[in-house]
């Protein structure tokens, strides 16, 4: 990413963060949804785009986000940020206890060793008194959505400017190099297992604290919503749409595939979610590097582009 | 055939000693000793399956000895995991060749300054310069920006070497990064391994290229089925009948 594009990106933001005094209400509500599904796809890449490693896991630092911040607001009546803080830690014990073990596993035994923790999460939570057990704990209403908003988008661009870092120090050299080859990156001196453990941790931060502002934001929280592997469903398309490993990639997927799915939903509610598999499906044939690749290669983009994608990636 | 290891003089870098690797029954590597000094080139030469990339991969870290012991600057390596010995000291090309296809050639060689001894270049630029000058010295300077994927055969080989490089090794191990290279390519290669000594680096050589063995090393070990038959000064070696009859067969009489 370079130094213009830095810029209008940060303009970008800043654009952003005028919406509450500009837009609607439902334009406020929408772009709080878009901003947190955003940073969870961003913190989503910080592994799963620089190391490849495909992690199913990450809904379970969302729901010990959420529940954090939940339990601390309504049992001990604690502050929001500290809510935040306590569900941020829990989620990053939970990243490197969860990750030190299942992070020396390679490529789709990870991905299948993730699978299971969502499930036994939501056992665990559905029988914990302190968390309500199944029904579910109900936080105390605040009518802000502008503070939410802002919130979420403050986040993000934590996240993006962590990914930005990462994209240009020696710590994110060492992650793609562990994607490329890790037989080699190890051979050179790449403590494999520790950066991707520690990229996992840097994930579940960002992850766990966008679950505790929607928590907060939503009032609600149950077993069910806070541990929805459909959530990170939709992390893994958002960064795969936008170009996993890239800065801006997984921000701008992720947009525009909330977008889409707002206007399907509002057109034909009972359709939107078969359209949006559509979508989904032809992105993943025409453009399997992302839309960070297409933007890369704009000056060769015929038809070519799309017919190579296929030949390149069909068996 | 006499060591020269044993008298006093250029530092010993690595000692295998008796090192055995066995795959469930098949003994790959049978009880095999040596030694490399400091600036000295030990070429290793063998039939196919002789165990060769097998030893390789026992010194780098990728398999650990049955029996036997590896000594690195007299510390016992043989646990020690693989980007530790990186750290350490121990630098590797592979036979089939990894290059990080996704990254251009600078970027695959600055992950070698980044990492290298002793944790590497902390610093981006500072790495990045030092892949630079890597890249220039095994003639891949007008190739920087190229993606790693997009380079031919030789080029590739240049790049592993130059990876292997960046990390400022105390050992190097270079397996068969001479295949499939013509003549003329063999000579250049065999140039850079030259321009190499007199840096403080022990090289394994492992090649089929005897001609490239023979003007490079200073000893000549030979593998055949996991046993070492012969080490020794390059000429004598390759003139031994037992290193004939295990590249060529015995002659019919």
């Amino acid at each position: 990413m370079n130094r213009p594009l830095l810029i209008v990106s940060l303009l970008v933001a800043a654009g952003l963060a005028t919406l509450p005094w500009l837009g609607s209400d439902t334009m406020i509500q929408f772009g709080i949804n878009a901003l947190l599904l955003a940073t969870l796809a961003q913190s989503w890449n910080i592994l799963g785009g620089f190391t490849g490693y495909v992690s199913f896991g990450n809904s379970v630092f969302y729901g010990l986000g959420t529940y954090g911040t939940a339990i601390a607001m309504t049992n001990y009546n604690l502050p929001f940020g500290v809510g935040l803080a306590i569900g941020a830690v829990v989620a990053m014990i939970a990243a490197l206890l969860v990750g030190l073990p299942i992070l020396r596993l390679r490529g789709p035994y990870f991905a299948i060793a993730t699978l299971g923790l969502n499930g036994a999460m939501m056992a665990i939570f559905s029988n914990l008194p302190i968390a309500g057990s199944n029904i579910g704990l109900v936080l105390p209403l605040t009518r802000n959505d502008a503070m939410f908003y802002e919130l979420a988008l403050g986040l993000l661009v934590a996240c993006s400017l962590t990914v930005l870092w990462i994209s240009r120090a020696r710590f994110g050299m060492g992650l793609i190099a562990v994607r490329e080859d890790e037989d080699a990156a190890g051979s050179m001196g790449v403590n494999a297992t520790r950066y991707k453990v520690a990229a996992l941790v840097m994930a579940s931060f960002f992850t766990a604290i966008a679950g505790g502002i929607h928590a907060y934001w939503s009032t609600f929280v149950d077993p069910a919503s806070a541990f929805d592997s459909t959530l990170n469903v939709r992390m893994v398309i958002s960064v795969v749409f936008g170009g996993p490993g890239t800065v801006l990639g997984p921000v701008i997927g992720s947009f525009i595939l909330s977008t889409v799915y707002e206007v399907l939903a509002s057109q034909i509610s009972t359709a939107a979610a078969l359209l949006f598999g559509v979508v989904i499906v032809l992105a993943v044939i025409f453009m399997p590097k992302g839309l960070a690749d297409i933007l890369r290669s704009r000056r060769n983009l015929t038809w070519r582009y799309f017919i190579r994608n296929i030949r390149e990636n069909r068996l | 055939m006499t060591q020269t290891a044993a008298k006093p003089g250029p530092k010993t870098v690595i000692e295998a000693r008796g090192i055995t690797k066995r795959f469930q029954g098949l003994v790959s590597v049978n009880a095999v000793s040596f030694s490399i000094a400091e600036d000295e080139i030990l070429g290793v030469i063998g039939p196919n399956g002789a165990g060769k990339t097998t030893m390789v991969n026992m010194l780098s870290g990728t398999y650990t000895p049955n029996e036997g012991e590896i000594l690195f600057e007299g510390t016992r390596i043989n646990e020690v995991p693989t980007f530790r010995r990186a750290h350490m000291g121990i630098a590797r090309t592979f036979q089939v060749m990894k290059p990080f296809p996704g990254m251009t050639a600078l970027e695959n060689v600055t992950v070698g300054a980044l990492f290298g001894r002793d944790g590497g270049e902390k610093s981006m630029p500072a790495a990045r310069e030092r892949a630079r000058e890597w890249l220039e010295f095994t003639g891949l300077g007008h190739r920087i920006d190229n993606p790693a994927d997009s380079l031919g055969g030789p080029d590739r080989k240049r790049l592993e070497f130059a990876k292997a490089l960046a990390m400022g090794p105390r050992l190097l191990l270079l397996d068969e990064v001479m295949a499939g290279l013509n003549p003329v390519e063999v000579d250049e290669v065999v140039d850079l391994i030259k321009k190499m000594r007199g840096k403080g680096i022990a090289m394994l050589v492992i090649e089929h290229v005897v001609k490239a063995i023979r003007s490079l090393s200073d000893r000549v070990m030979v593998l055949h089925h996991g046993e070492k038959i012969a080490d020794g000064d390059p000429t004598a070696v390759l003139a031994d009948p037992r290193v004939i009859e295990a590249y060529l067969g015995k002659r019919r009489t």
